[in-house]
């Protein structure tokens, strides 16, 4: 189990070299940011697009990749870096290999703030509104989840919390939707539980980003502290490192992440749980370092899986989190028979 | 002229010899329904339209949405229901109007329990408009009164101006949900009417289908017909119809928002659909650019 392997974080097995990692990460979450914005529906000149735009000139080309392409792209890198961080975050938090924002409940809080605000009318008091439903759904979910399963409790208590506020939030999500006063809101329920960048837009864009970017900074700020955690609260402690402090803060910002994401995106599951494990051994199990690899990670899948949906010819084109599940859940399956093995 | 006379005074003879005793209504091969039920928003306005307010014994909750429903003021007036079998079977009715696709089990239920159940077709064109009206002013009784209707639509239609076949704008409809309507539907037959080429013709989608925005920018069309009121409740389904793209747009095609209770039944209201897409097709035939 983690713990056990993450006390022992000596060269037990080759890593490469931090920044090495780093770069080729970045540089494949660019390749695919650049994939995104030239998949879509209508054929496209991209040079050309680039052209008129730099330009200024306001061609259809243009159009379409300003309003429609980069919105996507950039959504679709933001919100997996979020999802791969907090994966990370959770996990080395609850140090407990399950922990993910989609399995324990987190994401579907936070959609169930976003659907609160957003079909009463709320989101046209404020822009700001949309994001910060979604932010103390999250909150809510994480308080309450550190508050059934804290520090230490087994795998089967953080599963159990996590089921129960995954259908407690999913719950009210359907009663939300199904009291709206739009007949089109009961079918949107889809949306909220799988998520979807399909025409999204570039103000969205630009009213969550600040919001994650705060959330990223906390969780990556907090990569000491979880290093040392690793070593037990104990010497974690005597190391000086203020644990409720750090509580405070990979709730805070995991919350902000997550949150706003949801908001603008929906529920999109297993990325925050595939990512984590599959670059963990990459950082040597040092869940300080995993938590910007592990963002990068997330903003791949997440582009990746939204140029799938793109280029399957399923039309209309599947939720994203169709596909992030039939990724994510033999990885799940995979995970959970490996700790049956070592209980 | 005598003879109408006279059959007039027997129709209303008749309408009083029922009226006073019911069950000599029994023997008579088509008697007016008086406890007349419509489960369908479209229903409910054909049978607010035609029936005599007396011979309705309810209409859907819906036609009393002024958004949706180009009868809310009739409808204020009528008892309404939710489309549940037991509120319909309270009710005895003694005609039940439903549509094809709406309230499934209530219509079953409705058919076991041997009650006289009328289903309303989707209209597709105009021609299915005008049919449906006369069936359903047949059913309630009141054919004079459908002829009515028909002629007076048939009257503001022949006013509206057809352009010249040379300039068609070219026009695109985008629903919630991204939906698009195309051929064989009833609104393509109001655009074509209009002097509007629907687009969605080039896109192989048969009736209607999702379509992407891009797919909609990209085709460039002259007129985008936002289908759908944009100030309802708020939905993602809606959302979709005040995304930045489409205001990005303005300049090169115009954005008309024509409600969805001028098109969605088939109704005297689609003359104003014509009506109001008419006056676009000529602004925009006439403010087009050399192609």
């Amino acid at each position: 189990m983690m713990p056990a392997a993450a006390l022992e974080p000596a060269e037990h097995a080759w890593a490469p070299p931090h920044a090495l990692l780093l770069v080729c990460l970045s540089l494949l979450v660019l390749v695919l940011w650049c994939i995104s914005l030239a998949t879509g529906y209508a054929p496209l000149d991209l040079a050309q697009a680039l052209s008129d735009i730099a330009n200024g000139n306001k061609t259809l080309g243009a159009l379409v990749l300003v309003e429609l392409r980069l919105p996507r792209a950039l959504l679709g890198c933001f919100v997996g870096f979020s999802l791969g961080i907090t994966g990370a975050g959770m996990q080395g938090l609850l140090r407990n290999p399950l922990a993910e924002p989609g399995i324990i409940g987190v994401s579907g809080a936070a959609a169930f703030g976003a659907v609160a605000i957003f079909y009463f009318g709320l989101a046209g008091a404020f822009a700001l509104a949309l994001p910060l439903g979604g932010i103390a759904g999250a909150a809510a979910a994480t308080v309450l989840l550190y508050g059934l399963a804290g520090r230490g409790a087994g795998t089967m208590t953080l599963i159990l919390a996590g089921v129960a506020i995954n259908s407690f939030a999913a719950a009210l999500t359907a009663l939300a939707l199904n009291l709206s006063p739009n007949p089109y809101a009961v079918t949107e329920i889809v949306f909220w539980l799988l998520g979807s960048l399909a025409d999204r837009s570039l103000p969205y864009v630009w009213l969550v980003l600040p919001l994650m970017l705060l959330g990223w900074g906390l969780l990556i700020l907090s990569g000491p502290a979880l290093d040392a955690l690793t070593l037990g609260e104990d010497t974690a402690q005597s190391l000086g490192f203020d644990l409720a402090r750090l509580r405070l803060q990979l709730v805070a910002g995991t919350a902000l992440a997550v949150g706003s994401a949801v908001a603008v995106t929906g529920t999109i599951a297993f990325v925050g749980l595939v990512m984590p494990h599959l670059l963990r051994p990459l950082v040597a199990h040092r869940p300080g370092r995993l938590l910007l690899v592990s963002g990068l990670g997330g903003a791949a899948l997440t582009l990746a899986a939204d140029i799938g949906v793109r280029i399957l010819p399923i039309r209309p084109e599947l939720k994203l989190g169709v596909v992030t599940a039939i990724i994510g859940a033999p990885f799940l399956f995979g995970l959970i028979y490996r700790l049956r093995e070592e209980a | 002229m005598t003879t109408t006379r006279v059959l007039g005074f027997l129709v209303f003879a008749a309408g009083a010899l029922l009226l006073t005793n019911p069950s000599l209504g029994a023997g008579d091969p088509a008697p007016t329904p008086r406890r007349v039920v419509s489960l369908n928003l479209c229903a409910d306005e054909l049978v607010l339209r035609l029936a005599q307010p007396q011979n309705v014994a309810s209409v859907t909750w819906l036609s009393r949405d002024r958004r949706n429903s180009n009868v809310a003021e009739i409808a204020a007036g009528i008892p309404i229901n939710h489309g549940r079998a037991e509120e319909i079977i309270a009710l005895k009715p003694d005609l039940v109007i439903a549509g094809a696709y709406g309230a499934p089990a209530t219509v079953a239920m409705l058919k076991r329990a041997g009650i006289p159940l009328h289903v309303l077709g989707v209209p597709n064109s105009l021609t299915d408009v005008r049919n449906q009206i006369k069936e359903i002013a047949d059913l309630v009784g009141e054919h004079d009164r459908g002829e009515a209707v028909i002629g007076d639509m048939d009257r503001s239609l022949a006013a509206v101006v057809l352009p010249a076949a040379s300039a068609r704008p070219r026009a695109a409809v985008l629903n919630p949900n991204g939906m698009t309507m195309a051929k064989g539907t009833l609104l393509d037959d109001i655009m074509t009417r209009a002097g509007l080429t629907n687009v969605a013709a080039e896109l192989a989608i048969d009736k209607y289908g999702q379509v992407p925005l891009e797919t909609i920018v990209t085709e460039d069309p002259d007129v985008l017909i936002l289908s759908a009121s944009r100030d309802g409740p708020p939905a993602l389904a809606t959302d979709i119809l005040r995304h930045p793209v489409l205001t990005a747009l303005a300049g090169r095609t115009r954005l008309v928002v024509l409600p969805g209770r001028l098109w969605n039944c088939g109704g005297p209201a689609v003359v104003e659909a014509i009506e109001r897409l008419r006056r676009v097709a000529a602004e925009a035939g006439g403010a087009e650019a050399p192609r």
